[in-house]
């Protein structure tokens, strides 16, 4: 292999997990989604003209923060 | 996730909806949630499908406006602080 192989492979590698969980942009639509939740089905849609929504990702119940 | 519970009389001032979304099940979320009296929802992933459209297991938190855009987006453990001066700063811009 040669050098050119070799960076492009070390930076593939560097950046593959940004690429396999890119979040939404600022300024980009929040993708919609519908789910269970603790207080029966959320849908972002339901929002949609009535409130601003916060949303938490977190890892796990349980966990320090 | 409590930090939320605890400010979130001042997020509802601001017309603004908390939701929590792990991978946790509906089971453990209910558990979590009795035990640490959070009144918001927390959805339920298992699958991860919520998440991977919002950028995976990554600890993120997203201000998503009433026109559905995204305004703002945090790493990390998020300060509800900065969260709440956003959200006053998107309330004024809205008629």
């Amino acid at each position: 292999m040669n050098k050119k192989t070799i960076m492009a492979l070390l930076l593939a590698v560097l950046f593959a997990p940004s690429l396999w969980a890119a979040a939404p942009e600022v300024g980009a639509t929040a993708p919609s989604f519908e789910a269970e939740s603790t207080t029966g089905t959320v849908r972002l849609s339901d929002y949609l003209g009535e409130k601003n929504v916060v949303l938490a990702v977190y890892y796990q119940d349980f966990t320090p923060v | 996730m409590q930090a939320f519970q605890a400010d979130l009389a001042e997020f509802e001032r601001r017309n603004a909806q908390v939701l929590g979304v792990s991978s946790d099940t509906i089971g453990t979320h209910k558990e979590f949630a009795k035990k640490n009296g959070i009144r918001y929802p927390l959805i339920a992933d298992p699958e991860g499908r919520v998440m991977n459209l919002y950028g995976g297991q990554d600890r993120i938190t997203f201000l998503i406006d009433k026109t559905g855009i995204v305004r703002y987006a945090v790493r990390g453990v998020p300060n509800n602080k900065e969260l709440l001066k956003k959200l006053d700063e998107m309330e004024k811009k809205r008629p």
